[in-house]
């Protein structure tokens, strides 16, 4: 699959989970699903200056009956974490996560965040998945979001290079 | 000038406004002057505008405002270019700016020595930025906010002392679920559904 069809089954994927408001920062391998978000006139976009924000701003829309996701790196989660706990967590309030998993197996760059990535997710009790097959990835985003919104917490996808379209995936038998 | 003044100036005026408010005596004067489940009280310092911002983009026929402060704007002054790209033209903004984190024992915060918001706001792209040096002034701005094209934002420099008001009513997660109704029936739409198959019920 390459890029921009990754991308494009993501960004689907969030359509189909009803997903109407998307809170992004960029990051370089995110950039072909941030163009789908972009060229999509039916959704609102927010384009962020900083990742918290983007938590405090899909708090506001929910509350006001919006469905929404933010899209970051995961250095973008670390600065997020404030506002996760005493917004997100504290008032119950659910949100799609869909983090880029820097410093992943393989990465030649930010091994230290993607060592930290996982562990403060699970410190956090936020239920994640790390998505690497491009043909589940649509499947996973909507099963995900029925998660957010029946637990009333936030939950986290984790967006390898493999599920961006940006390296192979590897087979099934992979030990994940 | 008294923040609690200017609160009522808002309250008059607010008519159906959603109301975000930042954590302390602002949220606690405010909910004195209009209890009402539209108001909702952050947590996180730095957030009420965000928060706002929000409301703003998913309900955009409906007035929201935001009540933040010097310490809390400072924290997130990234809200200002976000809130003047998205243009949300139903958003008031109001900072009371007392230069002190007046919930975290009072200490200085930058406006106290050099630092200004309005500059700050009006830098980071908002037209209709507006800085009150009295109440009438206040007055005046609150009332066109109100009825115009927004965004807009507003401050003043504020005194320190509190008025003495109850306190705050209920926890975080019924705030949630009282706000949330309220705009259910307000708007007459539906947000929380129970999601559970027929066969559950």
């Amino acid at each position: 699959m390459t890029e921009e069809e990754a991308a494009r089954t993501i960004w689907d994927g969030l359509k189909t989970a009803g997903i109407n408001l998307v809170a992004t920062l960029p990051d370089v391998n995110l950039a072909e699903l941030l163009r789908a978000v972009e060229e999509d006139r039916d959704v609102v976009h927010v384009p962020l200056c900083r990742e918290e924000e983007g938590i405090g701003v899909c708090a506001g829309a929910y509350l006001v009956g919006k469905k929404c996701a933010a899209i970051m790196q995961n250095g973008g989660f670390f600065n997020s974490n404030n506002a996760i706990v005493s917004t997100l967590l504290q008032y119950q309030i659910p949100l799609l996560l869909l983090i880029y998993y820097a410093g992943d197996v393989g990465d030649r760059t930010f091994s230290t965040s993607g060592a930290m990535t996982e562990p403060v997710l699970q410190a956090l009790g936020i239920r994640y998945y790390v998505m690497r097959q491009p043909k589940d990835a649509a499947e996973l985003i909507k099963r995900a979001q029925i998660l957010a919104e029946d637990s009333k917490r936030p939950v986290a996808l984790l967006l390898t290079k493999e599920v961006l379209g940006r390296r192979a995936a590897l087979g099934a038998s992979h030990p994940e | 000038m008294k923040r609690f003044d200017c609160l009522k100036l808002i309250a008059a005026e607010a008519k159906d406004a959603l109301v975000v408010s930042s954590a302390g005596a602002t949220t606690l004067e405010w909910n004195a002057l209009r209890p009402s489940d539209g108001n909702f009280r952050v947590r996180t310092l730095g957030l009420c505008s965000s928060i706002a911002l929000g409301m703003a983009l998913g309900l955009p026929h409906r007035r929201i405002v935001a009540l933040d402060g010097d310490g809390s704007l400072l924290m997130n002054l990234c809200s200002l270019p976000t809130i003047a790209r998205m243009r949300p033209n139903n958003l008031l903004h109001v900072v009371f700016d007392n230069e002190v984190y007046e919930a975290s024992g009072s200490k200085k915060t930058a406006t106290a020595s050099c630092t200004d918001l309005f500059a700050i706001a009006r830098a980071a792209g908002i037209e209709k930025a507006r800085w009150a040096n009295s109440v009438e002034e206040f007055a005046q701005a609150v009332s066109a906010a109100l009825k115009g094209e927004g965004p807009y934002f507003m401050g003043a420099k504020i005194t320190t002392d509190r008025t003495e008001v109850p306190p705050y009513p209920m926890d975080e997660v019924e705030n949630k679920y009282r706000f949330v109704r309220h705009v259910e029936k307000t708007e007459n739409i539906e947000i929380f559904k129970s999601g559970l198959p027929a066969s559950y019920a």
